[in-house]
Order: structure tokens, then C-alpha cells, then sequence
């Protein structure tokens, strides 16, 4: 029976809901390897992923973004936080407060997709064993059932049942995606981390795999985090988006809403950096970019982390750290979301 | 055509149906199948195409940088870094002293992991002082001098402290940088650029080819840009050449690729990027199929397979020969008159 009373509270359309998550590395050194300081590699990140949502986290390298599907599939323990997730049968458990033993459990219901297809596949296994891991591992069916399953997956994202002997070598990039796809769908989850999953494929290549993953969507009624840097990309798949900078979010927002006119100066940047392929409108546009590069996270600047390279910066922004509030609908890290008048990529 | 024909007088490197060959077990590969294009001088030349397509090897059969199990199969390749001083680059061997002089002196060349183009042993300074004495002659404090110089033209922060920094100790972002300072340090009269911002965020992206632009600018040079981004191309290019598998299939002013384009290669190609602001419908167009492997190119067109134009019995026979247009356009394409019209204005 489902202990109502004593479950976390959270909306009913909500699948996951993670809560002040924090993660710090430690920064060793010296000969007796102690601890002299602390990367904070994530700062206080709450989000609320929809269920039969896409959820877009984007941000440079180094802002975290993989670092908070790691820790929500917690392939990293956390610092601190809660992440709340709604399991199929109704009932919301605190996964951050799960032994191992109980997270193995929970995996049938989390999953991710790596972006490299190519340090992300066993060589020595071929298809069905790599597909079929999950399912041996879970102990999900006989030997006749798995092979029957894992040509059902592979069928799915596309891949010919036939190639069930193969091995991963024999694939192109885009194809070994679907593998690791077929993969991270064999135990039926409801949650699916893809980080990266299409950056390292070609154009065309790339369109196709992003198609499959919305057909997927719908015919399973997943809801994605979709983690990468390509804002065209984002922009297409995801509901709603998450920007990322230095382990903290910076705006959560609608998509639509985002792009055409963002709230944090940080998201301006990052629009105003993306070269368009529209050779007129390159030249038209006004494009706000940003000097220099992402802080070191073991020494991040003072109030605002952004303020060093910001080009509204004032003196409040370098003492007073903006807390994330919300302003018109959204959430906003940024001390003067109301004030300033950004321009974003509106069609 | 004559191929002997001189080479205008604003041309600065001219390419004429250059074949590389790879002789492997499974079969010959044409990764350069007959690759024609010119660079004039001070220009842009965006070269774009998906991995396979060519482009890479195209760009190291100029620097006779080939690697050792390829087979420079064919055509011709000329420099002209100034009136009356001509190199046919195709007829010098791989380390002849001929082609050294040419590789730092007449051509920088910059790739995308830059960590793995520069020497991890030795600092930023002595990497670029030892092509400044090289090339230059000069003594090791004008080289040192001129090697911070460099840094600073390519706006690297404390550039004094920089020459004295290793690579590692550097950002992907300034390790480009300093790649680029090393490229030009010889005043090349050509850049070539193969994928430089590929590895970096967008951010430094559009740093770096804000200084390409600047440093072409100040020095006139002109850059071959490779890379599989049409983004990136559409922001520096002032011509563009799409490659598909180991052919250039279509050519034209960088605003008659992305408005008027007429090979179907680039148009199905431009409608599967998604675009900011621009809302394409939930489903992405594709490319049916992928990329056939090496050693089965199709006959006729090579992409006739997924061309969802091709006419059975012209374009899986014939390979189609290249159409030129009035305003310089051209592709190869048997009915490339045909799309005339822009595929999205």
C-alpha cells in the first residue's frame, strides 16, 4: 500500500523534482593528500521536470550540466539536496536518500544515453548482449525472452533484428546511438537522461536520431533531460530549459519564451554567440557576446558569478550573490531581471 | 579546359581535380575523388561537408601532409603567394625542402584539438620562436619579441608571461589562440583552418572567429575554413564549397549557398539544421539513409541514393558534370537548372 501521509510532497504532474542539490569535489594536494578547498561543482540547483516533458539544460563546458544527470541517476553521491522522483506505481520516494541497493531498483525506471557512441559500447559484446544487459541484470525474462525483447528494441529505434550478433564496430556513430538507446529502453523507464546524445553525429545524421527520440517520446510517453550545448537543438526538442553557469542555474524558463526574449544576461550571451546559418542575418543581427571565459569553480568570482563578464554589471552584482526568484512566470538569477531589456532570436 | 592555363591574376591557389587515394584490403578508397576549387586572394573559402566527405584530406594534400598510406592519385595544385613567385605544390614531395618553405612561410595551417597540434614538452614561447628563427632568420630575443608580439595581436592576456606558459597550463580557447599565433606567425598569405572551433563552447567560438576576422583583415590574408557547421560557415565565408564524398558538389557566394542553393545535397542538408527562432515543426526533415561507406560510392551521382530528386537512368548512370552558372555558381548536379528557386528565403 502506498503510504500517502508520510510521502514527499510534490505536484501531481510532476516526475522529478530536485530540491537545493549541491555537489562539492574535494580539491586534495600535497604530500599527505589533504583536503585544501572544495569545487562546487553544483550550487544549489532546483528544477521540476513535467512528466511527458523535455526538459533542455544548456550551459558551457564546465557549468555542471552532466554533473546534475549524474547525480540524479546518482551515479555521483551528493553533497547535499533531495531529488524527489515519482515511481511508476504512483509512489514518490527521496532518491537521495536510497541505499545502493534500493537505487539498483530505481534504474529500471531512470535511465541515461552517453555522447559518445564509441567509448559508450562494450567492443567484445554484440548486440544482444549489449542490449540485453539490462534485462540479465534485473533478471527480466529467460534466455528466449530476452532475444525476443532485445529484436523488439532493436526494431524500435530502427536497427535490423538480423544485426542482433553483431558487434558494435560494424555500426556507424549515428547507429551505435540507437544501440545505446535500445539500451537505456529495454527496462521500460519513464525517465531518460540524454547528455549529449546527438552532438558528436553529423547534420543529417543527427536530424534523424532527434526524430527517433521524439517518436520514442510519444510512443512510450517518456519525458527526457536533455543535456547539451547546441541551442538550435534545444530550442527544437525541449518544453522547457534550464540555463546553466558555473554549478548554479541562472533562468528556467519556457522555451518559447526564452528565446524570444531572455531574463538573464547569461542566456542574451549564449543566443547572441551561436552563429546562424543565415549569412544576412549574421550581419544584421545584434549580437551581444562575452569576453572572456568561465570562472575557475575552485575560486569563483564574488556575488553574482556571472558579474566578471557581464556587460550590465554593477556594483551590487560583484558583493550580493542574486538568489533565483521568480519573475513573469519564470525563474531568474539575476538581481535586475526587470530592469534590463534583453534581446533574444524571436522569429 | 586547358589545364595549363595560367592562373588570373587575383587568384592565390588553385586546386584542379586533385584525387587522393587510399589502397586498403577491403578496396580502394577515393576519399579525394577529383576536387576543383580556387582561393582568391584575401578571401574566405568555407569548405563544408559531413565527416568522410573529403574535406580534411583535401586541405593536407595542399600541405603535402598526407598520411603515409595515401596515394596523392592525381591533379594539380598551384600557390601563387605573389605576382611572379609560383609553387606547383602537387609536384613537391612530402619533406622536400621546397614544401617546408611553403608550410610556415607561405601557409599556416590550424586544427581543432589544439592540445594535440602543439608540443605538451615545450612552452608556447619556444614553439613560436623556433618557426620565427626558422623562417625569419631572426636572433632569439627579435624571435621572443615578435613571438609576444604575436600573442598579442591574437589577444592572448599577459602575453610576456604567456610565451613562458605550456600548453597545458592553457584553456581550450587560448591554446586555439596560440595556434593561431604560431599559423601566422610568418605573415602566410593563407590560412588554412580545419574545424578550429569544433572542440569549443559557443562563446569562444564566436571569439575565435571574431579574431579570424580581424587578423584577415589587418593582414589580407586569405583563410580556407573547414568545418561540418553551416553556423560557422555562414558567419565567416564569403564563398562556400560543399563536399559529399570526396567531390565538391556545389560552389557559390556564401548568400547563394544558404538562399540559392541548387544542389538537393545542400538543401536537404539545410533544412535538417535546426535553426534559432525558427519553429520547423516537430519533425526534423531528413536525409533518408546515411553516408554509404568508401568502398561502394554509387554510380553515376554519388548521391542518388537519397537524393529524393534522382531520375532513374540519368542520375544512378551518368556522374553529372558541373554546371556553371552566370553568377558563378555551380553544382553538380544533372538538374541543378532546375532549382532555381531558394529554399527558404
Amino acid at each position: 500500500m502506498l503510504d500517502r501521509a508520510n510521502m514527499p510532497a510534490m505536484d501531481d504532474d510532476t516526475l522529478i523534482s530536485v530540491r537545493n542539490l549541491k555537489k562539492y569535489f574535494p580539491i586534495h594536494a600535497g604530500w599527505l593528500r589533504r583536503q585544501i578547498g572544495e569545487v562546487r561543482a553544483i550550487d544549489d540547483v532546483s528544477l521540476d521536470i513535467r512528466k511527458g516533458e523535455t526538459f533542455g539544460l544548456v550551459g558551457e563546458s564546465g557549468s555542471g550540466k552532466s554533473t546534475v544527470a549524474r547525480l540524479m541517476l546518482r551515479a555521483y553521491t551528493l553533497t547535499d539536496g533531495s531529488i524527489l522522483f515519482r515511481r511508476g506505481s504512483g509512489e514518490v520516494v527521496d532518491i537521495s536518500r536510497l541505499s545502493e541497493r534500493q537505487m539498483r531498483e530505481m534504474r529500471r525506471e531512470m535511465q541515461m544515453i552517453f555522447q559518445d557512441p564509441y567509448s559508450s559500447l562494450n567492443p567484445r559484446m554484440n548486440l544482444l548482449e549489449l542490449v540485453g544487459e539490462p534485462l540479465v541484470i534485473h533478471g527480466v525474462g529467460s534466455r528466449g525472452e530476452i532475444r525476443d525483447r532485445v529484436a523488439e528494441l532493436l526494431r524500435v529505434v530502427g536497427l535490423r533484428p538480423e544485426f542482433i550478433l553483431r558487434y558494435p564496430h560494424a555500426f556507424s556513430g549515428g547507429q551505435r546511438q540507437r544501440i545505446g538507446i535500445a539500451r537505456a529502453l529495454a527496462l521500460n523507464p519513464s525517465f531518460i537522461a540524454a547528455d549529449e546524445a546527438v552532438s558528436a553525429l553529423d547534420v543529417s545524421v543527427a536530424a534523424q536520431n532527434i526524430n527517433l527520440l521524439q517518436d520514442l517520446q510519444e510512443q512510450f510517453g517518456l519525458t527526457y533531460l536533455f543535456i547539451t550545448h547546441d541551442l538550435g537543438m534545444v530550442e527544437h526538442i525541449a518544453n522547457r530549459i534550464g540555463v546553466m553557469y558555473l554549478g548554479r542555474l541562472m533562468e528556467i524558463a519556457d522555451t518559447k519564451a526564452l528565446f524570444s526574449k531572455p531574463l538573464h544576461p547569461y542566456t542574451e550571451a549564449l543566443m547572441g554567440s551561436v552563429p546562424q546559418p543565415d549569412p544576412r542575418g549574421n550581419r544584421t543581427r545584434k549580437r551581444i557576446k562575452i569576453t572572456g571565459e568561465i570562472a575557475n569553480p575552485a575560486n569563483p568570482p564574488t556575488g553574482c558569478t556571472f558579474h566578471p563578464r557581464c556587460p550590465y554589471a554593477q556594483e551590487r552584482c560583484r558583493t550580493e550573490v542574486p538568489a533565483l526568484r521568480p519573475v513573469a512566470g519564470r525563474q531568474v538569477r539575476c538581481h535586475f531581471a526587470e530592469d534590463l531589456n534583453l534581446s533574444g532570436v524571436a522569429a | 579546359m586547358d589545364t595549363k592555363a595560367p592562373m588570373p591574376a587575383e587568384r592565390l591557389l588553385d586546386l584542379e581535380d586533385v584525387h587522393v587515394h587510399f589502397p586498403m584490403r577491403e578496396g580502394l578508397v577515393k576519399a579525394v575523388n577529383g576536387v576543383t576549387y580556387h582561393v582568391d586572394k584575401g578571401e574566405v573559402l568555407g569548405i563544408v561537408g559531413e565527416s568522410g566527405s573529403g574535406k580534411s584530406i583535401t586541405a593536407r594534400a595542399i600541405m603535402r601532409l598526407l598520411p603515409r598510406n595515401a596515394q596523392a592519385a592525381g591533379g594539380r595544385i598551384r600557390l601563387r603567394p605573389r605576382t611572379g613567385e609560383e609553387f606547383e605544390l602537387s609536384a613537391l614531395e612530402r619533406n622536400s625542402r621546397a614544401v617546408r618553405q611553403v608550410r610556415g612561410n607561405h601557409i599556416g595551417m590550424i586544427f581543432q584539438e589544439p592540445m594535440t597540434a602543439l608540443s605538451p614538452v615545450h612552452t608556447i614561447g619556444d614553439q613560436i620562436c623556433r618557426t620565427i628563427q626558422l623562417h625569419m632568420g631572426l636572433d632569439k630575443r627579435a624571435a621572443r619579441a615578435r613571438a609576444a608580439d604575436l600573442l598579442a595581436r591574437v589577444r592572448m592576456p599577459r602575453p610576456q608571461q604567456m610565451l613562458d606558459n605550456y600548453p597545458h597550463q592553457l584553456s581550450g580557447g587560448m591554446r586555439q589562440r596560440a595556434m593561431i599565433a604560431l599559423a601566422i606567425s610568418c605573415n602566410p598569405s593563407l590560412l588554412i583552418a580545419d574545424e578550429p572551433t569544433t572542440a569549443l563552447d559557443v562563446t569562444t567560438e564566436a571569439q575565435i572567429l571574431d579574431l579570424l576576422r580581424e587578423l584577415q583583415a589587418e593582414s589580407g590574408m586569405a583563410i580556407v575554413f573547414i568545418t561540418h557547421n553551416f553556423g560557422v560557415v555562414a558567419d565567416i565565408a564569403d564563398r562556400v564549397a560543399v563536399m559529399y564524398l570526396g567531390r565538391i558538389v556545389e560552389t557559390a557566394s556564401v548568400d547563394d549557398i544558404f538562399y540559392a542553393p541548387k544542389h538537393p545535397y545542400t538543401r536537404a542538408l539545410l533544412n535538417s539544421i535546426p535553426r534559432l527562432g525558427v519553429d520547423q515543426g516537430r519533425r526534423l526533415p531528413t536525409i533518408p539513409g546515411m553516408v554509404p561507406d568508401p568502398f561502394s560510392v554509387p554510380a553515376g551521382c554519388a548521391f542518388n541514393p537519397r537524393c529524393t530528386h534522382a531520375v532513374a537512368g540519368v542520375c544512378d548512370v551518368e556522374t553529372p558534370p558541373q554546371r556553371q552558372f552566370a553568377n558563378g555558381q555551380s553544382a553538380r548536379c544533372h538538374f541543378a537548372d532546375t532549382f532555381a528557386e531558394a529554399a527558404h528565403a
